[in-house]
C-alpha cells in the first residue's frame, strides 16, 4: 500500500505540473516553398485540408514571402470557386508577412477544402499556423474615434506615451470601422511626412490593419517626437473610421519540425523556348487550365512549333478517361484554329507537336492560348523557332 | 497537331523566315484642324505632329497623378533625355485650392505647365472626372450602384434643368478656367477627355462601360462630347486645344465625328509589338484622315510592354506615346517602375525615331 501511495502521490505532482506549467503556444510551418505568385492572379497553392483538422477559430494563419513588389497583393480563396474566404480576403496588399485569423466560417471551407494563397507579384517562402495565444495585442490608444473623410483631411494624433513599449518585431494594430470601397490608410510621423512607405495610403479592409515594424527607421522618427504627450504618430487616410490602435506582441515559440509540413512543388528556372516547365495536373473533370501570354511569340512565324510534354494520370486511365487536351484561344476560348468546335487531341503518351496554320499563328501573337484538358500531368512546353 | 518529335527535325530542315512589312503611312500634310479659329501655337504644334507622323515618334509621359512632371523627372534620370510631352489630369479639380480651401494642390497655380512649357516641353491634359459617388463623400469615375461608385447620369446632358447637367457644366467651366490660363500664355494643349468611353463592351459579351460618361452608352456619350466641345470651343472661345479621341477598338458608333476629332489614340496595357501594329493599322484604315496615337501604354498584368524598337520595326506608327505613372516607384515602395522602366526608355531613345524634348523644341522653332 506504501508503494502505491508514493505512485498516487507522484502522478499528482505530475499532473499538478502539466496543469500549472505555462504552456508554450508553437508556431509551426504547415507549408515550405518557395512557391512563386507571379503576375496577374496566375499563380496560388492550396493548403491540404489536413493541417487545419486540430486548428480552431481564433488561431492564425501567416504567410512569409519575399520579392514583393510596389504593387503585390495577397489573397485567401475557397479553393473550389477561388473567392476570398472572406470578403475581407479577396485582395490586400502585402507588405511584411501577412496573416489570417480563422474563423468556424473559414475552418469549414479549409477542412473540407483547404485554403488557396494567391494574389500576384511575391514568392511565398513558408506558411505556418499558430494559436492564438501566441500573439497578446495590448491596447495602448483608445481614443475619440476618428472618421478618415473622403478629401483626407482627418487624422487622430497618437501621444509618444502609447507607444513607448513598440519595439522592433511587434507590429501596429488599427482597429476600425465603416470601412468604405476603396479606404486607404496613411501614417505620418510629427512632421506630418510619411512614417514608411508601405503606409503611404496602405489600403483598409476588414475590422483592423497591422502594420509590422520590421526593422529600426520607423521607431527612431517616433522617438524623435519626444516623450509624453508629445504627437508621435499621426494616423490619416480616408473611408474608414480608427477606434483603436493596439501593439501585438508575438509571445509563442517557433517549432523548427517540418517533418509534417507541406512542400510546394519544385520551381524551375525557364530555359530559353521554354513556355512551362514543372508539373501542372490536368484533372478528369476539364477544371484543368494553363495560358501562355502573347508576348513569347511576337517574333513566331508559321515555321515555329510548340512541343507539349506530360505525363498520362494513371487514375485517368483506371477511372475510364480519355486523356485530351485541347488549345484555345487565350481570351475567347473559342478553337485556336478558329474552328467552330474545339478540337480535342487524343493523348498516347508522346510528346505533341502543334504546328501553326496562319490563324493560329495570328492568335497566339495576338492572345496567347489557353491550354485544357483532362487526365494528365503538363511537364514542360517549349516553343521551337525555325529561325 | 501532330504527334512525334520525330517530325521537328524535319520542319527545322525547312524553316524559313518572314520579315516585317514596311508599313503605309499616309502623309499627314493635308490633315487639319476640326477648329478653324485654333491658336497660332496650336497650329504650329499641329504641323509639328503632322510632319513627324509616320516618320518619328513623339515621346511622352503622364504626370504622378494629377499636377506635376514627376515621371518625366524619372525618364531624365535614368535617361539624360526628358520625354516631350507631359499630360496633367484633371482628377482631382474638387480638391484645388482655388474652390476649396482645404484642398491640397491648386490648378490654378500654371507653375508645372509653365515650366514644362518654357523648357520646350508639349503640354497634354486629360480629365479622369471625378463626380460624387453615392455615399455623398468620395469622388470617383466609376458607375454603379455601390456606396463607392456613382449613379450619375450622363445622358442629363441634354436636361438642363437636372442636377446632373448643373454639375457637369460647373466642372467644365472649372477645368477651362485652368485650359483658358493656358491659352493666354501661349501655350497649346493636346486635350483627351471623356477617354476609353466604351470601356470593354466592344470586347467581349457582357463587357461593359468602366467610366461614367460611357455607362449610358454610345448615343449620350457622343451627345456629352459635343456638349463639352461646344462649351469648350465655342462658349469659352478655348482656341488652343487639340482634340483627342480614345478608341477601345471596334466601338467605331461611338465616335464624336471629324468635326470635333483631330486625333484618334489607343489605350493598350497589352502592349505587344504584334497585336500594337495590328491595332494600329486597323485605326488607321478606319479613321485614314486622323493621326493615330497611342494615348496610353506601359507594362500590363500579363505582359511587359515590348521595346518600342520593336513595336516600331512592326510597323506601328503611333504618332506619339505616353506611358503610366507608378505611384509606388515613385514614393519610393518600389524599387521597380510597373509600367515603364529604365531599360524600356532607353531603348526608346536609342531606337533613333523617337523624339525628346529637346528635339521637339527645335522643330519648334
Amino acid at each position: 500500500m506504501k508503494g502505491i501511495r508514493y505512485i498516487l502521490v507522484f502522478c499528482l505532482l505530475s499532473f499538478s505540473a502539466a496543469v500549472f506549467t505555462p504552456v508554450k503556444a508553437v508556431e509551426r510551418t504547415i507549408l515550405v516553398g518557395p512557391k512563386t505568385i507571379g503576375k496577374a492572379w496566375k499563380d496560388n497553392i492550396v493548403l491540404e485540408p489536413r493541417h487545419f483538422a486540430d486548428a480552431k477559430a481564433g488561431d492564425i494563419l501567416t504567410v512569409y514571402h519575399d520579392r514583393a513588389k510596389g504593387i503585390a497583393q495577397g489573397a485567401f480563396q475557397n479553393p473550389t470557386n477561388w473567392q476570398g474566404v472572406a470578403p475581407e480576403y479577396a485582395y490586400f496588399g502585402i507588405k511584411g508577412p501577412f496573416r489570417m485569423t480563422l474563423t468556424d466560417d473559414i475552418l469549414r471551407i479549409a477542412r473540407e477544402h483547404g485554403i488557396a494563397i494567391g494574389g500576384h507579384d511575391y514568392r511565398i517562402l513558408y506558411v505556418t499556423l499558430s494559436d492564438a495565444a501566441d500573439y497578446q495585442e495590448t491596447i495602448v490608444w483608445k481614443g475619440t474615434p476618428v472618421q478618415m473623410k473622403a478629401d483626407w483631411s482627418a487624422s487622430a494624433e497618437i501621444p509618444a506615451q502609447s507607444l513607448k513599449n513598440l519595439r522592433e518585431g511587434d507590429a501596429l494594430r488599427f482597429h476600425v470601422s465603416k470601412v468604405q470601397a476603396g479606404a486607404s490608410l496613411k501614417l505620418m510621423d510629427f512632421t506630418w511626412n510619411a512614417i514608411d512607405p508601405t503606409v503611404d495610403g496602405a489600403p483598409v479592409g476588414g475590422e483592423a490593419f497591422t502594420w509590422y515594424i520590421l526593422d529600426n527607421t520607423p521607431l527612431l522618427k517616433i522617438q524623435l517626437a519626444g516623450g509624453g504627450m508629445n504627437t508621435a504618430l499621426r494616423v490619416g487616410g480616408t473611408g474608414y473610421r480608427l477606434d483603436k490602435i493596439g501593439i501585438v506582441q508575438f509571445v509563442g515559440t517557433v517549432s523548427g519540425d517540418i517533418s509534417q509540413a507541406q512542400r510546394a512543388p519544385k520551381e524551375y528556372v525557364l530555359q530559353p523556348g521554354e513556355l512551362f516547365h514543372g508539373e501542372k495536373a490536368f484533372p478528369n473533370d476539364w477544371s484543368g487550365n494553363l495560358r501562355i501570354t502573347a508576348a513569347p511569340f511576337q517574333k513566331s512565324t508559321e515555321n515555329d512549333v510548340l512541343v507539349i510534354s506530360y505525363r498520362i494520370d494513371p487514375a485517368a486511365k483506371a477511372a475510364g478517361v480519355t486523356p485530351q487536351l485541347s488549345l484555345r484561344d487565350g481570351r475567347t476560348w473559342d478553337e485556336i484554329t478558329g474552328a467552330a468546335e474545339p478540337v480535342l487531341y487524343t493523348l498516347d503518351g508522346n510528346d505533341v507537336v502543334y504546328l501553326f496554320d496562319a490563324t493560329a499563328l495570328d492568335a497566339v501573337k495576338t492572345r496567347g492560348f489557353i491550354l485544357t484538358g483532362v487526365g494528365f500531368m503538363l511537364t514542360k512546353i517549349e516553343l521551337i523557332s525555325a529561325q | 497537331m501532330r504527334h512525334g518529335t520525330f517530325l521537328l527535325s524535319f520542319l527545322l530542315l525547312f524553316a524559313g523566315c518572314t520579315q516585317a512589312q514596311e508599313p503605309d503611312v499616309q502623309p499627314a500634310t493635308s490633315f487639319e484642324l476640326c477648329n478653324k479659329s485654333a491658336t497660332a501655337e496650336t497650329r504650329q504644334l499641329w504641323s509639328l505632329l503632322c510632319a513627324q507622323y509616320g516618320r518619328n515618334a513623339i515621346s511622352g509621359v503622364v504626370a504622378n497623378i494629377d499636377w506635376n512632371t514627376r515621371e518625366a523627372e524619372n525618364v531624365y534620370q535614368w535617361t539624360g533625355h526628358y520625354p516631350a510631352i507631359n499630360v496633367f489630369d484633371f482628377i482631382n479639380i474638387q480638391a484645388s485650392k482655388d474652390v476649396n480651401p482645404s484642398g491640397w494642390l491648386d490648378y490654378s497655380d500654371m507653375t508645372p505647365v509653365t515650366e514644362w512649357h518654357n523648357a520646350g516641353g508639349i503640354v497634354g491634359c486629360m480629365w479622369h472626372w471625378q463626380v460624387l459617388a453615392n455615399n455623398g463623400t468620395n469622388y470617383t469615375c466609376t458607375p454603379g450602384t455601390e456606396a463607392g461608385q456613382t449613379s450619375f447620369d450622363a445622358s442629363k446632358v441634354s436636361d438642363p434643368s437636372s442636377a446632373e447637367y448643373k454639375q457637369m457644366v460647373k466642372d467644365i467651366d472649372q477645368v477651362a478656367g485652368y485650359l483658358k490660363k493656358m491659352q493666354k500664355l501661349g501655350i497649346p494643349v493636346i486635350w483627351r477627355p471623356l477617354h476609353e468611353a466604351a470601356g470593354n463592351s466592344t470586347e467581349f459579351k457582357g463587357g461593359k462601360a468602366w467610366f461614367w460618361w460611357g455607362a449610358q452608352g454610345a448615343e449620350v456619350y457622343k451627345t456629352l462630347w459635343r456638349f463639352m466641345y461646344d462649351r469648350l470651343v465655342n462658349y469659352h472661345k478655348l482656341n488652343n486645344l487639340i482634340w483627342v479621341w480614345n478608341s477601345q477598338m471596334g466601338d467605331w458608333d461611338w465616335y464624336p465625328g471629324d468635326d470635333v476629332v483631330d486625333v484618334v489614340g489607343r489605350d493598350n496595357y497589352y502592349a505587344l509589338q504584334y497585336p500594337l501594329a495590328k491595332e494600329f493599322k486597323t485605326l488607321q484604315a478606319q479613321f485614314p484622315n486622323k493621326i493615330i496615337t497611342l494615348a496610353e501604354c506601359g507594362n500590363g498584368d500579363e505582359v511587359d510592354m515590348s521595346l518600342w524598337s520593336d513595336i516600331w520595326a512592326e510597323g506601328s506608327r503611333w504618332s506619339w506615346f505616353m506611358t503610366w505613372y507608378d505611384y509606388a516607384y515613385n514614393n519610393g515602395t518600389s524599387d521597380e517602375h510597373q509600367f515603364a522602366g529604365e531599360a524600356w526608355w532607353k531603348d526608346a531613345f536609342n531606337s533613333g525615331v523617337v523624339l525628346d524634348r529637346d528635339e521637339v523644341k527645335g522643330l519648334l522653332k
